[in-house]
Protein backbone atom coordinates (compact mmCIF):
# COMPACT_ATOMS: atom_id res chain seq x y z
CA UNK A 1 0.00 0.00 0.00
CA UNK A 2 1.62 3.14 -0.80
CA UNK A 3 0.70 6.69 0.26
CA UNK A 4 0.87 9.68 -1.96
CA UNK A 5 2.65 13.08 -0.83
CA UNK A 6 2.82 16.42 -2.92
CA UNK A 7 5.26 19.04 -2.99
CA UNK A 8 3.78 22.32 -4.18
CA UNK A 9 5.58 25.42 -4.88
CA UNK A 10 8.67 24.95 -3.66
CA UNK A 11 11.33 28.44 -3.65
CA UNK A 12 14.28 29.09 -2.92
CA UNK A 13 12.84 30.99 0.80
CA UNK A 14 12.16 29.85 4.18
CA UNK A 15 8.96 28.35 3.07
CA UNK A 16 10.25 26.31 0.30
CA UNK A 17 12.94 24.83 2.50
CA UNK A 18 10.52 23.98 5.12
CA UNK A 19 7.98 22.41 2.70
CA UNK A 20 11.27 19.42 2.25
CA UNK A 21 12.93 19.53 5.20
CA UNK A 22 8.58 18.44 6.20
CA UNK A 23 8.69 15.89 3.88
CA UNK A 24 12.20 14.14 4.57
CA UNK A 25 11.25 14.55 8.54
CA UNK A 26 7.82 12.53 7.61
CA UNK A 27 9.35 9.04 6.28
CA UNK A 28 13.08 8.88 7.62
CA UNK A 29 12.20 7.08 10.70
CA UNK A 30 9.99 4.58 8.36
CA UNK A 31 10.51 1.73 6.87
CA UNK A 32 9.56 -0.10 3.41
CA UNK A 33 6.85 2.75 2.82
CA UNK A 34 6.24 3.62 -0.36
CA UNK A 35 5.52 6.74 -1.37
CA UNK A 36 4.19 8.24 -4.90
CA UNK A 37 5.80 11.99 -4.79
CA UNK A 38 4.07 14.88 -6.74
CA UNK A 39 5.71 17.88 -7.50
CA UNK A 40 3.30 20.57 -8.83
CA UNK A 41 2.90 24.57 -9.43
CA UNK A 42 6.52 25.73 -8.98
CA UNK A 43 9.91 24.05 -8.12
CA UNK A 44 12.87 25.98 -8.23
CA UNK A 45 15.49 23.61 -10.13
CA UNK A 46 18.26 24.60 -8.36
CA UNK A 47 16.67 22.68 -5.08
CA UNK A 48 16.91 19.86 -6.97
CA UNK A 49 20.52 18.96 -5.00
CA UNK A 50 18.25 19.52 -2.06
CA UNK A 51 15.48 17.20 -3.13
CA UNK A 52 18.29 14.81 -4.49
CA UNK A 53 19.84 14.06 -0.96
CA UNK A 54 16.62 13.23 1.24
CA UNK A 55 15.51 11.08 -1.25
CA UNK A 56 18.23 9.14 -1.22
CA UNK A 57 18.25 9.42 2.15
CA UNK A 58 14.70 8.08 2.23
CA UNK A 59 15.17 5.34 -0.38
CA UNK A 60 17.42 3.93 1.83
CA UNK A 61 14.45 2.76 3.85
CA UNK A 62 11.78 3.25 1.88
CA UNK A 63 10.36 3.43 -1.98
CA UNK A 64 9.93 6.84 -3.38
CA UNK A 65 8.88 7.27 -7.04
CA UNK A 66 7.69 10.52 -8.66
CA UNK A 67 3.96 9.84 -10.05
CA UNK A 68 3.20 13.56 -10.71
CA UNK A 69 4.88 16.15 -12.06
CA UNK A 70 3.35 19.17 -13.64
CA UNK A 71 4.67 19.44 -17.15
CA UNK A 72 6.95 22.76 -16.96
CA UNK A 73 8.47 21.29 -13.35
CA UNK A 74 9.56 17.86 -15.14
CA UNK A 75 10.88 19.76 -18.91
CA UNK A 76 13.12 21.60 -16.96
CA UNK A 77 14.47 18.51 -13.72
CA UNK A 78 14.66 16.50 -17.28
CA UNK A 79 16.77 19.59 -18.96
CA UNK A 80 19.13 19.45 -15.83
CA UNK A 81 19.60 15.52 -15.07
CA UNK A 82 18.18 15.66 -11.92
CA UNK A 83 15.22 13.33 -13.09
CA UNK A 84 17.44 10.89 -15.05
CA UNK A 85 18.24 9.93 -11.78
CA UNK A 86 14.98 8.56 -11.51
CA UNK A 87 14.59 6.61 -14.64
CA UNK A 88 13.29 9.55 -17.06
CA UNK A 89 15.17 10.58 -20.22
CA UNK A 90 16.93 13.38 -20.95
CA UNK A 91 15.96 16.62 -22.92
CA UNK A 92 17.58 19.17 -24.53
CA UNK A 93 18.14 22.22 -22.99
CA UNK A 94 17.49 24.35 -25.78
CA UNK A 95 18.02 28.06 -23.72
CA UNK A 96 20.66 26.38 -22.26
CA UNK A 97 19.88 28.24 -18.89
CA UNK A 98 20.12 24.88 -16.36
CA UNK A 99 22.95 24.13 -14.92
CA UNK A 100 23.45 20.49 -14.39
CA UNK A 101 22.31 18.17 -11.10
CA UNK A 102 25.56 16.24 -10.16
CA UNK A 103 25.58 13.45 -7.16
CA UNK A 104 28.95 13.25 -6.10
CA UNK A 105 31.30 11.45 -3.91
CA UNK A 106 33.50 13.49 -1.73
CA UNK A 107 36.52 12.22 -3.22
CA UNK A 108 35.19 13.97 -6.47
CA UNK A 109 36.53 17.33 -5.60
CA UNK A 110 39.23 17.09 -8.67
CA UNK A 111 36.21 16.56 -11.21
CA UNK A 112 34.43 19.20 -9.50
CA UNK A 113 36.87 21.39 -10.12
CA UNK A 114 37.35 20.65 -13.69
CA UNK A 115 33.59 20.97 -14.33
CA UNK A 116 33.60 24.09 -12.19
CA UNK A 117 36.53 25.72 -14.27
CA UNK A 118 35.40 24.22 -17.76
CA UNK A 119 31.87 23.15 -18.24
CA UNK A 120 30.58 25.51 -15.97
CA UNK A 121 32.44 28.95 -16.51
CA UNK A 122 33.67 28.70 -20.54
CA UNK A 123 29.48 28.31 -21.82
CA UNK A 124 28.88 30.71 -24.33
CA UNK A 125 25.10 31.27 -23.24
CA UNK A 126 26.66 32.43 -19.44
CA UNK A 127 25.44 36.04 -18.84
CA UNK A 128 28.01 38.85 -19.23
CA UNK A 129 29.86 39.11 -16.25
CA UNK A 130 33.47 40.48 -15.79
CA UNK A 131 36.55 37.87 -15.37
CA UNK A 132 37.02 39.47 -11.93
CA UNK A 133 33.62 38.11 -10.86
CA UNK A 134 33.76 34.83 -12.75
CA UNK A 135 36.68 34.08 -10.78
CA UNK A 136 35.28 35.39 -7.64
CA UNK A 137 32.23 33.20 -8.15
CA UNK A 138 33.91 30.23 -9.02
CA UNK A 139 36.30 30.46 -6.13
CA UNK A 140 33.38 30.49 -3.59
CA UNK A 141 31.58 27.27 -5.37
CA UNK A 142 34.50 25.40 -5.16
CA UNK A 143 35.39 26.87 -1.35
CA UNK A 144 32.12 25.74 -0.56
CA UNK A 145 32.36 22.40 -1.84
CA UNK A 146 36.15 21.42 -0.33
CA UNK A 147 34.03 23.12 3.26
CA UNK A 148 31.22 20.11 2.76
CA UNK A 149 34.47 17.50 1.49
CA UNK A 150 36.26 18.46 5.03
CA UNK A 151 33.67 18.91 7.59
CA UNK A 152 30.29 17.04 6.81
CA UNK A 153 30.86 13.11 6.93
CA UNK A 154 28.67 12.77 3.34
CA UNK A 155 28.23 9.97 1.68
CA UNK A 156 27.66 12.22 -1.23
CA UNK A 157 27.95 15.99 -2.33
CA UNK A 158 24.69 17.19 -4.45
CA UNK A 159 25.09 20.25 -6.34
CA UNK A 160 22.67 21.84 -8.96
CA UNK A 161 22.60 25.57 -10.15
CA UNK A 162 20.21 28.09 -12.82
CA UNK A 163 21.27 30.77 -14.72
CA UNK A 164 18.93 33.73 -15.23
CA UNK A 165 19.80 35.88 -17.65
CA UNK A 166 16.79 37.99 -17.36
CA UNK A 167 17.92 38.54 -13.64
CA UNK A 168 21.47 39.06 -14.16
CA UNK A 169 22.00 35.80 -11.46
CA UNK A 170 23.46 32.58 -11.16
CA UNK A 171 22.37 30.15 -8.34
CA UNK A 172 24.41 27.63 -7.21
CA UNK A 173 23.08 25.03 -4.54
CA UNK A 174 25.72 22.59 -2.74
CA UNK A 175 24.07 20.14 -0.67
CA UNK A 176 25.42 17.62 1.84
CA UNK A 177 23.55 14.84 4.10
CA UNK A 178 26.37 14.87 6.74
CA UNK A 179 26.47 15.79 10.21
CA UNK A 180 25.56 19.40 10.50
CA UNK A 181 27.27 22.22 11.72
CA UNK A 182 26.37 21.58 15.50
CA UNK A 183 27.01 17.90 15.25
CA UNK A 184 31.07 18.95 14.16
CA UNK A 185 31.36 21.52 16.89
CA UNK A 186 30.12 18.67 19.60
CA UNK A 187 32.09 15.88 17.90
CA UNK A 188 35.98 17.73 17.40
CA UNK A 189 35.19 20.69 20.32
CA UNK A 190 32.90 18.93 22.78
CA UNK A 191 30.53 21.55 23.09
CA UNK A 192 26.67 20.93 22.72
CA UNK A 193 25.22 23.84 20.57
CA UNK A 194 22.37 24.64 18.93
CA UNK A 195 22.23 25.05 15.20
CA UNK A 196 21.28 28.56 15.42
CA UNK A 197 24.47 28.61 17.40
CA UNK A 198 26.54 26.43 15.51
CA UNK A 199 25.60 28.29 12.19
CA UNK A 200 26.65 31.67 13.93
CA UNK A 201 29.43 30.44 15.65
CA UNK A 202 30.74 28.53 11.85
CA UNK A 203 30.52 32.14 10.07
CA UNK A 204 32.40 34.25 12.02
CA UNK A 205 35.83 34.41 10.54
CA UNK A 206 38.72 32.34 12.10
CA UNK A 207 36.61 29.62 13.87
CA UNK A 208 37.30 26.46 12.85
CA UNK A 209 37.02 22.65 13.57
CA UNK A 210 39.76 21.50 12.39
CA UNK A 211 42.45 20.27 14.86
CA UNK A 212 46.26 21.18 14.09
CA UNK A 213 45.18 23.47 11.08
CA UNK A 214 43.79 26.82 11.19
CA UNK A 215 40.92 27.65 8.77
CA UNK A 216 37.40 28.91 9.27
CA UNK A 217 38.58 32.01 6.29
CA UNK A 218 35.80 30.13 3.07
CA UNK A 219 32.52 31.52 4.68
CA UNK A 220 33.32 35.03 5.90
CA UNK A 221 35.18 35.10 2.35
CA UNK A 222 31.95 34.06 0.65
CA UNK A 223 30.05 36.58 3.06
CA UNK A 224 31.83 39.57 2.02
CA UNK A 225 31.54 38.75 -1.60
CA UNK A 226 28.33 38.36 -1.33
CA UNK A 227 27.72 42.03 0.05
CA UNK A 228 29.96 43.40 -2.41
CA UNK A 229 28.48 41.72 -5.60
CA UNK A 230 24.83 42.16 -3.87
CA UNK A 231 23.79 38.59 -3.68
CA UNK A 232 22.69 36.09 -1.41
CA UNK A 233 23.25 33.07 0.47
CA UNK A 234 21.31 31.04 2.59
CA UNK A 235 22.70 28.17 4.79
CA UNK A 236 20.41 25.84 6.51
CA UNK A 237 21.89 23.11 8.51
CA UNK A 238 20.13 20.89 11.11
CA UNK A 239 16.98 23.08 12.02
CA UNK A 240 18.04 26.57 11.13
CA UNK A 241 18.68 28.63 8.53
CA UNK A 242 20.81 31.55 8.10
CA UNK A 243 20.27 34.09 5.34
CA UNK A 244 22.29 37.35 4.11
CA UNK A 245 21.04 39.54 1.81
CA UNK A 246 21.27 43.47 1.05
CA UNK A 247 23.75 43.32 3.68
CA UNK A 248 21.05 42.16 6.77
CA UNK A 249 21.53 38.66 8.52
CA UNK A 250 18.59 36.82 9.36
CA UNK A 251 18.32 33.92 11.40
CA UNK A 252 15.19 31.17 11.22
CA UNK A 253 14.54 27.88 12.64
CA UNK A 254 12.82 25.15 11.27
CA UNK A 255 10.25 22.96 13.14
CA UNK A 256 11.78 19.77 11.88
CA UNK A 257 15.75 19.16 11.22
CA UNK A 258 17.40 18.30 8.12
CA UNK A 259 20.39 15.93 8.67
CA UNK A 260 23.20 17.65 6.71
CA UNK A 261 23.54 21.62 5.28
CA UNK A 262 22.85 23.44 2.46
CA UNK A 263 24.58 26.28 0.82
CA UNK A 264 22.36 27.99 -1.43
CA UNK A 265 24.52 30.96 -3.30
CA UNK A 266 22.53 33.83 -5.30
CA UNK A 267 25.39 35.56 -7.60
CA UNK A 268 24.78 38.88 -9.47
CA UNK A 269 26.10 38.51 -12.60
CA UNK A 270 25.96 42.38 -13.76
CA UNK A 271 28.10 43.22 -11.16
CA UNK A 272 31.21 45.63 -12.48
CA UNK A 273 32.83 45.96 -9.15
CA UNK A 274 36.81 45.51 -9.74
CA UNK A 275 37.93 42.77 -6.88
CA UNK A 276 41.34 43.89 -7.25
CA UNK A 277 41.51 48.35 -6.22
CA UNK A 278 43.42 47.02 -2.95
CA UNK A 279 47.31 48.56 -3.02
CA UNK A 280 50.16 46.46 -3.39
CA UNK A 281 50.87 44.29 -0.50
CA UNK A 282 54.49 43.54 0.21
CA UNK A 283 55.99 40.71 1.52
CA UNK A 284 56.59 42.44 5.57
CA UNK A 285 53.21 43.14 5.83
CA UNK A 286 51.75 40.02 4.27
CA UNK A 287 54.08 37.14 6.78
CA UNK B 1 71.12 31.92 3.02
CA UNK B 2 70.69 29.52 -0.03
CA UNK B 3 67.39 30.16 -1.48
CA UNK B 4 65.34 28.10 -3.98
CA UNK B 5 62.06 28.93 -5.80
CA UNK B 6 59.09 26.96 -5.15
CA UNK B 7 56.68 27.04 -8.00
CA UNK B 8 53.35 25.58 -7.39
CA UNK B 9 51.96 24.98 -10.88
CA UNK B 10 54.82 22.45 -11.78
CA UNK B 11 53.82 20.65 -7.63
CA UNK B 12 49.88 20.89 -7.92
CA UNK B 13 50.22 20.01 -11.66
CA UNK B 14 47.91 22.62 -12.74
CA UNK B 15 46.38 26.26 -12.00
CA UNK B 16 44.15 25.09 -9.81
CA UNK B 17 44.81 25.78 -5.82
CA UNK B 18 41.89 24.06 -4.42
CA UNK B 19 42.09 21.56 -2.70
CA UNK B 20 43.90 21.03 1.01
CA UNK B 21 45.44 17.74 0.41
CA UNK B 22 47.06 20.15 -2.48
CA UNK B 23 48.47 22.29 -0.31
CA UNK B 24 49.83 19.37 2.39
CA UNK B 25 51.77 18.80 -0.88
CA UNK B 26 53.20 22.40 -0.91
CA UNK B 27 53.15 22.68 3.04
CA UNK B 28 55.68 19.72 3.15
CA UNK B 29 57.96 21.42 0.48
CA UNK B 30 58.30 24.44 2.91
CA UNK B 31 58.47 22.97 5.89
CA UNK B 32 61.27 20.79 4.99
CA UNK B 33 62.95 24.33 3.25
CA UNK B 34 62.73 26.03 6.67
CA UNK B 35 64.16 23.44 9.03
CA UNK B 36 66.82 23.41 6.05
CA UNK B 37 67.68 27.29 6.79
CA UNK B 38 66.83 28.11 3.52
CA UNK B 39 65.05 30.92 2.16
CA UNK B 40 61.72 30.17 -0.45
CA UNK B 41 60.34 31.82 -3.48
CA UNK B 42 56.98 31.22 -3.66
CA UNK B 43 55.98 31.69 -7.43
CA UNK B 44 52.39 31.71 -7.84
CA UNK B 45 52.75 32.17 -12.00
CA UNK B 46 50.05 30.96 -13.97
CA UNK B 47 47.96 30.44 -10.99
CA UNK B 48 44.22 30.95 -11.49
CA UNK B 49 42.19 29.87 -8.56
CA UNK B 50 42.50 29.87 -4.79
CA UNK B 51 41.07 28.92 -2.07
CA UNK B 52 41.44 29.76 1.29
CA UNK B 53 41.34 25.84 2.26
CA UNK B 54 44.50 25.30 0.14
CA UNK B 55 46.27 27.90 1.63
CA UNK B 56 45.98 27.16 5.00
CA UNK B 57 46.88 24.02 4.65
CA UNK B 58 49.92 25.15 2.71
CA UNK B 59 50.69 28.09 4.75
CA UNK B 60 48.55 28.41 7.63
CA UNK B 61 49.91 25.68 9.08
CA UNK B 62 53.68 27.12 9.38
CA UNK B 63 52.46 29.53 11.86
CA UNK B 64 52.19 25.63 14.15
CA UNK B 65 55.93 24.43 13.19
CA UNK B 66 57.80 28.32 13.04
CA UNK B 67 58.58 31.64 14.82
CA UNK B 68 56.70 34.33 13.09
CA UNK B 69 59.95 36.43 12.48
CA UNK B 70 61.33 32.61 10.91
CA UNK B 71 58.68 32.48 8.52
CA UNK B 72 58.44 36.39 7.78
CA UNK B 73 62.63 36.16 6.68
CA UNK B 74 62.67 32.80 4.95
CA UNK B 75 59.49 33.21 2.24
CA UNK B 76 59.06 35.47 -0.02
CA UNK B 77 55.73 35.27 -2.60
CA UNK B 78 56.04 35.82 -6.26
CA UNK B 79 53.73 36.67 -9.35
CA UNK B 80 50.37 36.26 -7.01
CA UNK B 81 47.57 38.30 -8.15
CA UNK B 82 46.36 41.15 -5.63
CA UNK B 83 43.26 39.17 -4.97
CA UNK B 84 44.82 36.06 -3.99
CA UNK B 85 47.34 38.07 -1.69
CA UNK B 86 43.83 39.50 -0.08
CA UNK B 87 43.24 35.81 0.49
CA UNK B 88 46.86 34.31 1.65
CA UNK B 89 46.57 38.18 3.83
CA UNK B 90 43.24 36.80 6.08
CA UNK B 91 44.72 33.33 6.13
CA UNK B 92 48.04 34.57 7.75
CA UNK B 93 46.02 36.80 9.99
CA UNK B 94 43.86 33.88 11.19
CA UNK B 95 46.85 31.32 11.54
CA UNK B 96 48.35 33.56 13.81
CA UNK B 97 45.35 33.54 16.31
CA UNK B 98 44.31 29.94 15.47
CA UNK B 99 48.42 28.85 17.60
CA UNK B 100 48.81 31.92 19.39
CA UNK B 101 45.33 30.39 21.65
CA UNK B 102 44.92 26.69 21.59
CA UNK B 103 41.68 27.65 23.39
CA UNK B 104 40.43 30.60 21.42
CA UNK B 105 37.80 28.43 19.01
CA UNK B 106 36.47 26.74 22.68
CA UNK B 107 36.13 29.53 24.11
CA UNK B 108 34.60 31.43 20.94
CA UNK B 109 32.09 28.84 21.61
CA UNK B 110 30.94 29.36 24.90
CA UNK B 111 31.24 33.12 24.27
CA UNK B 112 28.11 32.75 22.04
CA UNK B 113 26.05 30.31 24.36
CA UNK B 114 26.76 32.94 26.83
CA UNK B 115 25.29 35.30 24.51
CA UNK B 116 22.41 33.60 24.14
CA UNK B 117 21.81 32.68 27.55
CA UNK B 118 21.96 36.48 28.95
Amino acid sequence: MSTEYTLSNIHNDFDGYNKLINFYDKYQNDDLETVDLSLNTWFDANLSAVLGGILDQLNKSNRIGFVGISPSIQKILQKNGFLIHFGFDRTNDTYHTTIKYLKLKPTDSRFFNNYVQTDLFNRAELPQMSEAVKKKISESILEMFVNAQIHSETEFIYTCGQFFPQRDEIIFTIVDTGIGFAKRIEINLNQIVSSTQAIKWAITEGHTTKQGTPGGIGLAILKDFIVQNNGKIQIISGDAMYQLENGTETYSEFNNYFNGTIINMIFKTNDTTLYCLAEEIDNSELF
Amino acid sequence: MEEIKVNIFNLVGNGDCTLPEDGDKIFDILKKTLNDDKKVIISFKNINSITSAFLNSAVGKLYGEFEESKIKESLKIEDMLIEDKIILKRVISGAKLYFEDPERMINSIKKILGEEDE
